[in-house]
């Protein structure tokens, strides 16, 4: 397995993976979606609430924030000493109260833990006009994409194979530079040259119009060109790290699983 | 149970013997109930 | 209000919504969403098509 990054943001990563199979790839996209832990407001408790949305919508709304925190801080409820029923280890509680006029923000929460903030402070999450009044408290737990998508960890995570692009003997009629919707072919004296393979799309179109046959656009079936972003709970390459880690854990238990049938 | 009319803004209490939904002070038929002040736990799903 | 998320790819995009509304009296929509880094069409579609109904429904509360 290696691994080549290509971009490596805060919150987007992509980089190509190759020697893996297209099921690990897929597990590993998976994993980012459904199995990294973070923490997300789940209860609400609404002590007033006067303004144009509803306590259910605002309730919604608040769970959608993303929350930046170490989650390795907190377990989860079902598995804390506490058993489920709330503690400082499993909870952390974010209190809103806000009388109009004015746009709430997801940055006027107060939280009780100061690690745990909105990953966006500029969220708007409700208008008040004169005379509306909001105030809540809100419970945030740690949770998995499993659940609801609210603990979602990675957005729009996905690959695709790596493109090979082959151009054998070409007459430079440059149609193919001109077909190509990603603009990666370029007419080079007497010859086309390929700029950016990564961006190929597959589409095969610059191998259809080619009246010589010339190009032929293949795939890497173990190489992948990889992409997932964050909402900004955690880090990029944390979720990386993590997703993986994920993979390994639940393939050790499986093992473990394996062993006790004999 | 109190509600409150919507055009007068007064908290109504209904007699239903006398003369079914409607606000004694001015003849309203439109009454709404009012939040109650206790805490609402939702979940924010 | 404007969503919390792209109701497609969950990515965060009420965000930007503030200098979206805005930037976009001034300057084409477009052009602003490629600024403020909103890539997809899923997520673009979410600014690009939303109807502010609060100060519709303010007067009824």
């Amino acid at each position: 397995m290696d691994i080549d990054i290509i971009e490596l943001s805060e919150r987007k990563a992509r980089f190509v993976l190759s020697g893996v199979s297209a099921s690990f790839a897929n597990a590993l996209r998976r994993s980012t979606l459904a199995e990294v832990p973070v923490l997300a407001i789940d209860d609400v408790n609404i002590y007033d609430n006067t303004s144009v949305l509803f306590d259910e919508q605002l309730a919604l709304r608040l769970g959608l924030i993303p929350l930046k925190a170490n989650a390795k801080n907190y377990n989860y409820p079902e598995e804390c000493s506490c058993g489920g029923l709330g503690c400082a280890s499993c909870q952390v509680s974010l209190t809103l109260s806000a009388e109009g006029p004015k746009i709430v923000h997801a940055g006027d929460m107060v939280s009780t833990d100061p690690d745990v903030r909105p990953a966006d402070s500029s969220i708007p999450i409700v208008e008040l006009k004169e005379k509306h009044k909001v105030v809540v408290e809100a419970v945030a737990r740690l949770g998995t994409g499993r659940k609801h998508s609210k603990w979602q960890a990675g957005v729009a995570g996905g690959y695709k194979n790596m493109p090979i692009l082959i151009i054998g003997d070409c007459d430079t009629c440059g149609k193919c530079v001109e077909v190509c919707p990603r603009k990666i072919l370029k007419l080079e004296g007497n010859r086309v040259k390929v700029t950016e393979i990564i961006e190929c799309s597959l589409c095969k179109l610059c191998e259809k119009t080619c009246d010589m046959n010339a190009i032929k656009v293949s795939d890497d079936p173990e190489s992948f060109v990889m992409t997932f972003e964050t909402s900004g709970n955690i880090t990029a390459s944390e979720l990386a790290i993590e997703a993986a880690g994920s993979i390994k854990k639940r393939a050790g238990q499986l093992v473990e699983i394996l062993e006790t049938l004999g | 149970m109190v509600y409150k009319c919507t055009r007068c803004k007064r908290a109504v209490e209904i007699d239903y013997q006398y003369s079914g939904i409607r606000c004694p002070y001015c003849g309203h038929r439109i009454l709404v109930k009012e939040r109650p002040v206790l805490v609402k736990r939702v979940k924010a799903e | 209000m404007i969503p919390v998320r792209c109701f497609s790819c969950g990515n965060v995009i009420s965000s930007v919504w503030d200098e979206y509304k805005k930037r976009i009296q001034t300057e084409d929509p477009g052009k602003v969403l490629d600024d403020l880094g909103v890539e997809r069409y899923c997520c673009r579609r979410m600014l690009l098509t939303h109807v502010e109904l609060v100060d519709l429904l303010a007067p009824y509360q």
